[in-house]
């Protein structure tokens, strides 16, 4: 209005008019100003208010939905992280547990192993000396046979060519001369 | 030839000769023709071959007994042994003869195996001392063997008496081995 009235007062030679204030509106103005904002208010306040607040109510609650899912969320990821961490810590045991009968049964093949070793070592160094024991006694039987054999067959060509008529004779008178006490 | 067959062979000829009344004449000759066969190689191989003919095994005994003044009738058993082909037994058959004889005159036989012959005295001597050892009057027969090297080895029925140089180098040889 104030504009209208500035482009109005241009207007050189015409019109002049003259207003209460430059700033200040007319009563009825703020009459009417006043009753339309106290409507405007109204209607704000009868209509606006409750869907504002109803949609404030709405966002409070989506945002603490929201909030609630993501404690949930939360929750169910810590629950998970404690699992993976329980199952990491049981897997870390089950490892050590693994590895440990590992080295249990790694040093009990070892140590039978050696064990098996030794006694096999130890039956063959004793399988060794029976049969080196037995060649020799082989031998030396052998030996004793070949001496027996040999000895026998000296001492009967010594006894045959020493058995003259004479020394037959003997044998004979011998043998009857006691073959009678023989009963 | 089994034990029984031998025994009946010996038995028919100890019949006949008992019945002839020379069971002892044809008992010592048996034996001297039996020691005869078993220490000539040649006359067992010949007597106990069945290819040679009959007749000529029959012959070479009698040419054994010709001139000794042995019985006919012991000829005339041999003959018989070697023509039935029991050449090979006439040891067993002399043998169970000699054996009959002695138990027909209540006596053993003494079987008695040297190197060498014994004289009739030694003989006679050897029967007097084995009848002292075994309880029994024997009729001694010798066998001569040279597998005994040296002195004697008497068999009176189970009883051996064996002085024998073979069974003493026999013992040393065992000792040795």
């Amino acid at each position: 209005m104030s504009f209208l009235v500035s482009l109005l007062a241009s207007e050189e030679g015409h019109l002049t008019y003259e207003t209460h204030s430059w700033l200040l509106p007319e009563t009825a103005e703020i009459i009417y100003g006043g009753l339309a904002s106290v409507i405007v208010f109204a209607a704000l306040g009868k209509f606006a208010l409750p869907m504002f607040k109803k949609s404030l109510t709405a966002r409070t609650e989506r945002i603490q939905k929201e909030m609630d899912d993501a404690q949930a969320v939360r929750d169910t990821a810590e629950g998970e992280a404690s699992r993976i961490r329980t199952a990491l810590g049981d897997i870390q045991s089950e490892r050590a547990k693994i590895l440990a009968e590992a080295d249990a049964q790694a040093a009990a093949v070892l140590s039978d192993g050696r064990a098996r070793i030794t006694a096999e070592a130890a039956d063959l160094e004793a399988k060794a000396d029976a049969d080196i024991a037995a060649a020799a006694g082989r031998v030396n039987d052998e030996l004793k046979s070949e001496i027996a054999r040999l000895s026998s067959v000296a001492a009967e060509r010594v006894v045959k060519a020493a058995l003259n008529d004479a020394a037959q004779q003997d044998l004979i008178e011998g043998f009857i001369n006691t073959v009678g006490a023989a009963r | 030839m089994s034990d029984a067959t031998t025994n009946a062979y010996a038995k028919a000829l100890a019949d006949i000769a008992e019945a002839e009344g020379v069971l002892a004449r044809v008992d010592a000759e048996f034996t001297a023709v039996a020691a005869a066969y078993e220490s000539n190689d040649q006359l067992r191989s010949t007597i106990g071959d069945q290819a040679i003919p009959v007749e000529r095994r029959q012959g070479i005994v009698e040419q054994l007994l010709a001139g000794k003044g042995a019985h006919p009738l012991t000829a005339q058993l041999l003959g018989m042994v070697i023509g039935a082909g029991r050449g090979r037994d006439l040891s067993a058959i002399a043998s169970a003869i000699g054996n009959r004889n002695a138990s027909s005159q209540g006596r053993a036989v003494a079987e008695v195996r040297s190197a060498v012959a014994l004289s009739e005295d030694q003989q006679r001597r050897l029967g007097e001392q084995l009848a002292k050892a075994v309880g029994t009057e024997v009729n001694v027969k010798v066998i001569v063997d040279p597998s005994v090297v040296g002195g004697l080895v008497a068999t009176v029925g189970d009883k051996v008496i064996d002085g024998s140089v073979r069974t003493k180098l026999d013992r040393v040889k065992a000792r040795l081995s």
